[in-house]
């Protein structure tokens, strides 16, 4: 009798399992092979000579991720803009000469994270300057069966693949250099996605520059809004930096205001620029 | 690598149950702790550019699927199904600026090598990170007058940029 009760007890346990397990599975998030997840989310080797990439895999599916070095340039928009091979001017091309990294290709599967490993060596007599590439991380779709059975006669039907990733700088910097900022411009934009705060952001020097933007109302303690990792490149001179704004931020910003430029805090958060303007 | 980062996890949980232990057990005690906290970025896609199912016409025209997953067919084309924008989430630290970077066209090939093609447009073209947010990828396919019959495929590229 007693054996039976704890046989039926044993049952009752398995099925509530199984179900349970049921619950969770429904209950995780349907996300697509190849999502992913990187960091840091920039990289700069200021005497270093090399650092660590953490890639993880936070899809369902056991997926196959490419890495490879590339070149951008930054436009006077503020937008990253790819550079081909043939294009790239000598400080790129030195770049991607004195930055090795490994592995290239990794399969991983779901929540398994690797090391991308990054070194420079910078050759002899190395001019002083920043050099930059960017680090590219993407998945390779899986390959999709072209024969697709349940189309329609006398119609077509389509399939696209998104090929998607995350790009972070790789920065490294060549014997003492300089950088000043400075903001001007400040103006309200409106778009069909909502209002945004727009200015232009200039840089003199031999570097780039980084940091947060912060806007204050005179007399509030807090920022109305803070923006990190805003950069200007050393091959611009001058950038737009668009901000979208929340409704509620954007009723806001009127008359008054001070807009300043941060160093990041890991690098000492001193402030670069400061401008204080008035909005209509 | 992995291996060395799980041994690393396991050693900092040792690590930190011993020092526990003797700080119950002495007066005064100093120990230094560290650890590297990166920044991370995650992207998800979370629905695909869907243009559904669409009959060709003796005319030529286009089929526009808004970054919002509206479709419009125009001229004489039919569309059947539903159409859905490309779904992206992206989470990293909160006040992060990001831009998206897409592809602005892409082109669509069949089984036979026949060919279309389709622009692509950004529901956002900068994001600042406030947790939750995400974008999507509409477009808009060119259909050729008797666009030949079959399964289109094509690739195109979605990246979100850090600078």
């Amino acid at each position: 009798m007693t054996f039976k009760a704890l046989k039926n007890l044993s049952k009752t346990c398995v099925a509530f399992g199984a179900v349970l397990s049921a619950m969770t599975w429904s209950v995780a998030p349907a996300l697509a092979a190849g999502d992913l997840l990187v960091a840091p989310t920039r990289i700069v080797l200021d005497g270093q000579r090399g650092t660590e990439v953490i890639l993880n895999n936070i899809g369902a599916e056991t997926a196959t991720y490419r890495i490879s070095l590339e070149l951008r340039r930054m436009t006077a928009q503020g937008r990253l803009e790819d550079v081909s091979e043939e294009d790239a001017n000598e400080l790129e091309k030195a770049a991607k000469a004195m930055i090795r990294y490994a592995p290239r290709r990794v399969t991983l599967p779901p929540n398994q994270p690797q090391a991308i490993r990054l070194g420079v060596r910078p050759p002899q007599g190395l001019a002083d300057g920043e050099y930059r590439a960017h680090l590219l991380f993407r998945a390779i779709p899986k390959a999709r069966s072209v024969t697709d059975t349940s189309r329609p006669a006398g119609g077509f039907t389509i399939a696209l693949t998104p090929i998607y990733g995350v790009t972070i700088p790789v920065i490294i910097r060549q014997g003492n250099l300089k950088a000043t900022a400075g903001i001007a411009n400040g103006r309200m934009e409106e778009n069909q996605n909502g209002q945004s705060f727009a200015f232009d952001l200039s840089r003199t020097g031999t570097r780039s520059t980084y940091g947060e933007i912060r806007i204050t109302k005179p007399g509030a303690d807090d920022p109305l809004l803070v923006a990190r990792g805003i950069a200007v490149y050393p091959e611009i001179g001058q950038r737009k930096v668009s901000l979208p704004l929340p409704a509620e931020i954007a009723k806001q910003m009127n008359g008054p205001i001070s807009v300043e430029y941060y160093e990041p805090n890991n690098v000492g958060g001193g402030l670069i620029a400061k401008t204080d303007m008035v909005l209509k | 690598m992995s291996k060395f980062i799980k041994a690393a996890l396991a050693s900092s949980v040792l690590a930190a149950s011993v020092m526990g232990a003797t700080a119950a057990h002495a007066d005064t005690a100093s120990a230094d702790a560290s650890a590297n906290i990166l920044q991370q970025v995650s992207v998800t896609n979370t629905a695909d550019l869907d243009f559904a199912t669409i009959v060709s016409a003796p005319t030529g025209s286009t089929v526009v699927v808004s970054s919002a997953g509206a479709v419009t067919c125009n001229g004489d084309l039919v569309c059947s199904g539903t159409a859905t924008a490309a779904g992206f989430s992206v989470s990293g630290t909160t006040g992060e600026t990001v831009d998206v970077d897409v592809d602005a066209s892409v082109t669509l090939t069949n089984a036979d090598g026949d060919t279309m093609s389709a622009s692509l447009s950004p529901s956002v073209s900068t994001i600042l990170l406030a947790g939750g947010d995400s974008f999507t990828v509409g477009g808009t396919l060119s259909v050729g007058a008797d666009q030949a019959d079959g399964a289109y495929s094509g690739s195109f590229d979605v990246d979100v940029d850090y600078q």
